[in-house]
C-alpha cells in the first residue's frame, strides 16, 4: 500500500471485481497518508463510466512492522454496524479480507471531505460548544444495545468483573516488562483503593481521542479509527480523550468544558451524576490509557528483546512517561477529594 | 580513551544537524515523521547518557533507606550491572507501595508515592518536551 507506481493497478482490479457494473474503472491519483502508526493508509481518486469516487484504504503492516495487532475484519464490521445506527463514521465500502488484491489485508472506506479535528483546533479554529459535540458523539455509540453489536465482540461478564481485569490489566503489564515499572503497580493500587460507582458497559472506541475525529461543515463530530473497540465502561472512552489531550491539545474536557460535558452526556445516556462526573472523568483518564500503556510497553520490551527494531516502539515509550506524570498528578490530587466524597456518602 | 566531547554533546549534534541540514531536504511524509522521531530520541538520550547511573543510584539510595534494607553495590559501574543491580531495588519500591495501599495508611502511602514521584520526575527530564511527530 505504501507503493504509489503499484497501487492504482490494484485498486483498479480490485473494484472491477467489488463493482462489475461499472465501466472504464481508472485510479486517476493515490497518496500514501500518515495519521496513525498502526496501520498503512492510502487515499484513491476513482474515476469511472458512472461517476468519481474518493476512497480511503486501511491496511495491515507487513509482519513484524505492526505496533499493534488488530483484526480488521473486527474493525469492518464494528465501523459497518455503528454507521448503519447513525453513527457518524465514514461508511465502509469493500473489505479484502485475503489481502489478494491491496496487497495486504485491508478495509476500504469512504473519505470524509471533513476537517481533521487536530490541525482545525492547533490553527485556531473555534472549539466553543465543541464540548458539547464530543459528548454527541460519545453517546452516539455508548447508547447502541449490545445486542446490535458484532457477535466477535467479547462479552465480559458483569462490571466488577470487568473493572477489576482493566485494573488488573496494569498490573499484568508490569509482570510481562523487561524490567519492574513500580508506578505501574502505584496506579493500579490506586485504582483498586478508589473504585468508581458501577454503569452499564457499552461498545467503547478504545482510542477516541482529537486524531481520530473529524470535525464536519454543521458542526459535528465524526470518529475514524475503530481498530481498538471492545466492550467496556462507556467513561473509558471519556478519560482517554482527556488523557491524550493533556498531550495533543485542546482538552475540550478542561475545567471549562468538562461540566457541561458531563450534563450532556449524562442526559443523552441516562447515567446518573455518581457516575458521570469530573472526578470519574478524572479516575478514567487514568484507567482509560491502560490498554494502550500495554501495547506501548510491549513494543519497548520487544525491542528491549531484539524482537523488533520499530523506531516507533521506542519513540511511544515517551507517553508512557508523559503519562506517568499525568497519572501520579491526577491521583494525588483527586485522593482528597474521593475521601470526602465517600465521608458524605 | 577520549572522553570530549562527551557522549550527550554528540548526541545532541548529531540531532541538531538531522534537523537542519537533513529535514528541510525531505519530502517524503514518513519519512519526515521517522526524522521527527529520530530527533527526539536523540535528544532523549543526550539527557540520559548524562545523568542514568546517577539518578539510578540516587534512587536506590532514597528505596533502601525507605525500605530499611542494604541495597549493597552493582557488580560494577558498567550499566548493565547497574541497571540489573537498580531493577532488583526497584522491586522492593513496587513492594512497599503495593503493602502501603494494601494497608490503607495515608502516611505510609504518601512516602512511598514521594519515591514514585521522583522516578516521574527524573523520566521527565530525560523526556524533556514531547511533540506526537505524525499524529492529526
Amino acid at each position: 500500500m505504501n507503493n504509489p507506481d503499484e497501487m492504482p493497478a490494484r485498486i483498479a482490479a480490485f473494484l472491477a471485481e467489488q463493482e462489475p457494473e461499472w465501466r472504464d474503472i481508472e485510479v486517476v491519483a493515490y497518496e500514501v497518508m500518515t495519521g496513525g502508526y498502526s496501520r498503512l493508509l492510502g487515499k484513491a481518486h476513482v474515476r469511472h463510466a458512472e461517476g468519481e469516487e474518493v476512497l480511503v484504504l486501511r491496511g495491515d503492516p507487513p509482519p513484524g512492522r505492526a505496533l499493534v495487532d488488530t483484526d480488521r475484519g473486527q474493525e469492518f464490521e464494528v465501523i459497518t454496524t455503528v454507521s448503519e445506527h447513525g453513527v457518524r463514521t465514514p461508511r465502509t465500502r469493500y473489505f479484502d479480507d485475503a489481502g489478494l488484491h491491496l496487497g495486504t489485508r485491508a478495509l476500504v472506506i469512504e473519505y470524509t471531505a471533513s476537517d481533521s479535528f487536530l490541525p482545525y483546533a492547533t490553527g485556531g479554529g473555534s472549539l466553543e460548544g465543541l464540548n458539547i459535540k464530543l459528548a454527541d458523539a460519545l453517546a452516539s455509540y455508548h447508547r447502541l444495545p449490545l445486542s446490535s453489536l458484532p457477535a466477535r465482540l467479547e462479552r465480559p461478564a458483569d462490571w466488577n468483573t470487568y473493572i477489576g481485569h482493566r485494573i488488573d490489566e496494569w498490573r499484568r503489564t508490569a509482570d510481562a516488562h523487561v524490567e519492574d515499572l513500580p508506578i505501574l503497580r502505584y496506579v493500579a493500587a490506586w485504582l483498586d483503593a478508589h473504585r468508581p460507582p458501577e454503569v452499564p458497559l457499552t461498545l467503547i472506541h478504545g482510542d477516541l481521542q482529537s486524531a481520530n475525529l473529524m470535525l464536519a461543515a454543521d458542526g459535528h463530530f465524526e470518529i475514524l479509527d475503530w481498530e481498538l473497540a471492545s466492550i467496556g465502561d462507556p467513561r473509558e472512552d471519556i478519560g482517554y480523550f482527556k488523557a491524550v489531550a493533556q498531550i495533543a491539545p485542546p482538552d475540550l474536557l478542561d475545567d471549562a468544558g468538562v461540566m457541561g460535558f458531563c450534563e450532556r452526556y449524562r442526559e443523552l445516556t441516562g447515567l446518573d451524576e455518581a457516575q458521570v462526573n469530573p472526578v470519574t472523568v478524572a479516575y478514567f483518564l487514568i484507567l482509560g490509557v491502560v490498554g494502550t500503556v500495554r501495547r506501548l510497553l510491549e513494543g519497548g520490551a520487544a525491542y528491549s528483546r531484539d524482537e523488533n527494531t520499530l523506531l516507533a516502539s521506542l519513540f511511544n515509550l515517551n507517553s508512557v512517561v508523559f503519562g506517568s506524570g499525568v497519572w501520579i498528578g491526577a491521583s494525588k490530587q483527586l485522593e482528597p477529594i474521593l475521601a470526602a466524597m465517600k465521608g458524605a456518602m | 580513551m577520549l572522553s570530549k566531547p562527551t557522549s550527550d554533546q554528540m548526541l545532541i549534534g548529531i540531532a541538531r544537524d538531522l534537523r537542519e541540514q537533513v529535514l528541510p531536504h525531505l519530502t517524503d511524509q514518513p519519512a519526515v515523521v521517522v526524522m521527527g522521531m529520530i530527533d527526539q530520541i536523540l535528544r532523549n538520550l543526550s539527557v540520559r547518557v548524562a545523568n542514568e547511573i546517577e539518578w539510578m543510584h540516587e534512587e536506590v539510595a532514597a528505596i533502601a533507606a525507605m525500605a530499611g534494607r542494604d541495597p549493597g553495590s552493582p557488580q560494577s559501574l558498567q550499566l548493565q550491572h547497574v541497571v540489573e543491580w537498580y531493577g532488583s531495588v526497584s522491586r522492593w519500591l513496587s513492594a512497599g507501595v503495593e503493602a502501603a495501599y494494601a494497608g490503607g495508611d495515608q502516611a505510609e502511602i504518601d512516602k512511598w508515592r514521594a519515591l514514585i514521584e521522583a522516578r516521574s520526575a527524573h523520566e521527565q527530564a530525560i523526556m524533556g518536551s514531547l511533540d506526537l511527530v505524525g499524529r492529526g
